[in-house]
């Protein structure tokens, strides 16, 4: 067991590599993707200081406050996008059959499909935005601080955001499946986008019973709000159970889909 | 080594509707039956081709032995795993080339691909010195894999496609159309490869082609599938004194000759001067022959046995 981790850790690695020099070769698309990337968060914190212009709390959040749920949500974002952008070019290996090449290797087919294309370019966004995160948490808690309260609540923080990246990839894989089952890709990780495009703002801002929905029936609050509210000491013990019991459900079905799929595969092309 | 018995496999299209509303919401299927129990042996170091016209079923058979489908019903034995188990000792020991997919990394050196090769087969860095130097020196193309693939042609993507299928040594390789679009010259060197490599290192060959060429080349045993059915399993050689019952004679004539005198001998399938082509059946050639030399002046006669082509037509004509 503990060789097999080795082994597609090893490959895990390589696959990386090659997809950095890959990317690499495309100096002019590295600048444009950046210079986008860039110019959205800026666009989107300059919104979120005009809102803070007009008023000094948002439903119970202050400027500081905001800023933290924004910016872990790009830190979730940025970190789904690094591990699993290869999801992104799964149709293409489905409709040309070459994910044929893919079942027939001795490894497990998501150390390629779901792992397979780390984005370097988002891990020069994470770092910044996760130290931002902690210049912007400083300012919420009274001074001197404690260094117990920073330990905990950060720990608890980086928990949630492990708790949303296991959903995070349940939700690929079920993507990857789906891709098999009815070839469709693009326009489930555009709802998937969509969904957790939500979750840049606390979930208060939305009315009952969206809210709800948006917690509990579509986990997007779970995964975008719950590490936020957990630095803030705003969540509970059952709270973390809940969400570990929603990712790992999540997962589970995830993988039940995908062995379903495989059962379904015909291998188009042929 | 490989044991098929009563392998079916049926796919499910959906069947288009007139009414578009019907075809989103109240969808209707048909099932396909591609396989339909079809049992066979193969055995080690043989090296078997499957032919068949398009749809008949035979990518869908390899691709159910190296385990990249799950069959509908049926047993499948390959070195006595269960392929669609899909367990590391039995993908360590199969390859599949396949002439219209490819797993070269587009934008790099095709040594990166074996590189990714020689982790996911954990070759040893000794064995992928040597396997490497071994396959580009049969291949010739030592220069080339430091190249990006796409600036290669195809014919050389399918010389590197061909050392990444092969770096761990398979003991069964799957050809699925190896030599699709690939010009002559190279469409060659990749059938003296694949002969040199089943030969070299006893490898089970199972190879699927429409250029019966192939076929002719690099399989001994011959199985015919159409419509899902084994129709024949035997040798190339049976098939050949079964089915070929015309000879090919090519006359290089000395002067133009009428119609009258060309069809005193046969009717000819084509003629335009100085060669005249007849197709003459083997139990009425040696009168014919003699014909030909007694009332047709030509520089030369060559006799010929029918393409492999048209023996495989005349097969299926009479197993409709």
């Amino acid at each position: 067991m503990l060789k097999r981790i080795q082994k597609n850790l090893r490959l895990f690695f390589l696959y990386s590599r090659f997809t950095l020099k890959t990317t690499l070769q495309a100096r002019a698309g590295i600048v444009l993707f950046l210079a986008g990337k860039l110019f959205r968060f800026l666009f989107l914190l300059m919104f979120i200081f005009l809102l803070f212009g007009k008023t000094k709390v948002i439903q119970g959040y202050s400027l500081n406050q905001a800023l933290i749920f924004y910016l872990t949500f790009n830190v979730i974002d940025s970190l789904t996008q690094i591990l699993f952008r290869e999801v992104y070019r799964f149709r293409p290996l489905v409709m040309s059959g070459s994910f044929d090449m893919v079942l027939l290797k001795p490894m497990h087919p998501f150390t390629k499909i779901l792992f397979g294309g780390i984005d370097y370019i988002d891990i020069l966004f994470v770092i910044p935005y996760f130290c931002l995160v902690i210049v912007f948490f400083l300012k919420t808690i009274p001074f001197p601080y404690s260094f117990f309260t920073i330990f905990s609540s950060v720990s608890i923080y980086l928990l949630f955001i492990l708790n949303s990246l296991v959903l995070a990839c349940a939700f690929h894989i079920t993507v990857l499946a789906l891709g098999i089952i009815t070839t469709e890709v693009d326009h489930t990780i555009m709802i998937y986008r969509d969904l957790i495009g939500l979750g840049r703002f606390p979930m208060e801002i939305y009315k009952e019973p969206i809210r709800s929905f948006f917690t509990f029936a579509i986990p997007v609050g779970v995964m975008m709000s719950f590490p936020t509210k957990a630095l803030f000491g705003l969540l509970t013990g059952p709270f973390i159970w809940y969400a570990w019991g929603i990712s790992l459900s999540g997962l589970v079905f995830s993988l039940i889909l995908w062995n379903y799929a495989l059962h379904k595969y015909q291998s188009w092309g042929g | 080594m490989i044991k098929v018995t009563d392998l079916t496999k049926i796919y499910k299209t959906h069947i288009k509707q007139k009414n578009p509303f019907k075809d989103v919401f109240l969808r209707k299927y048909k099932d396909i039956v591609a396989l339909d129990k079809i049992s066979f042996e193969i055995g080690e170091n043989e090296s078997v081709g499957f032919i068949g016209p398009n749809g008949a079923g035979k990518t869908t058979t390899l691709k159910i032995i190296s385990g990249i489908l799950y069959p509908t019903s049926g047993f499948v034995s390959v070195e006595g795993f269960t392929p669609f188990e899909k367990k590391p000792q039995f993908l360590k020991q199969i390859a599949f080339v396949m002439g219209q997919r490819n797993q070269l990394i587009w934008d790099l050196p095709a040594t990166d691909t074996f590189e990714l090769q020689k982790e996911i087969y954990e070759i040893s860095q000794q064995d992928y010195k040597k396997n490497v130097g071994e396959l580009t020196e049969i291949l010739n193309c030592a220069d080339l894999i430091t190249k990006p693939v796409k600036t290669l042609s195809l014919g050389e993507r399918m010389k590197m496609e061909l050392i990444a299928g092969l770096l761990h040594r398979p003991k069964i390789v799957f050809f699925d159309e190896p030599t699709i679009g690939l010009d002559i010259f190279s469409q060659e060197t990749i059938r003296t490869f694949i002969k040199q490599f089943q030969e070299e290192f006893k490898a089970t060959v199972i190879l699927t082609s429409h250029y019966l060429e192939d076929v002719k080349r690099l399989s001994k045993r011959l199985i015919i599938i159409n419509k899902g059915h084994i129709i024949y399993d035997g040798t190339l050689k049976k098939i050949i004194e079964q089915y070929s019952v015309e000879k090919r004679v090519t006359i290089t004539l000395e002067k133009p000759a009428n119609e009258t005198e060309l069809r005193a001998i046969d009717i000819p399938i084509s003629y335009t001067f100085p060669k005249v082509v007849y197709k003459i059946k083997r139990s009425v050639l040696p009168e014919k022959i003699k014909a030909i030399t007694q009332n047709l002046p030509f520089s030369d006669l060559s006799v010929e046995d029918e393409t492999i082509e048209d023996i495989i037509k005349t097969f299926f004509k009479k197993n409709k």
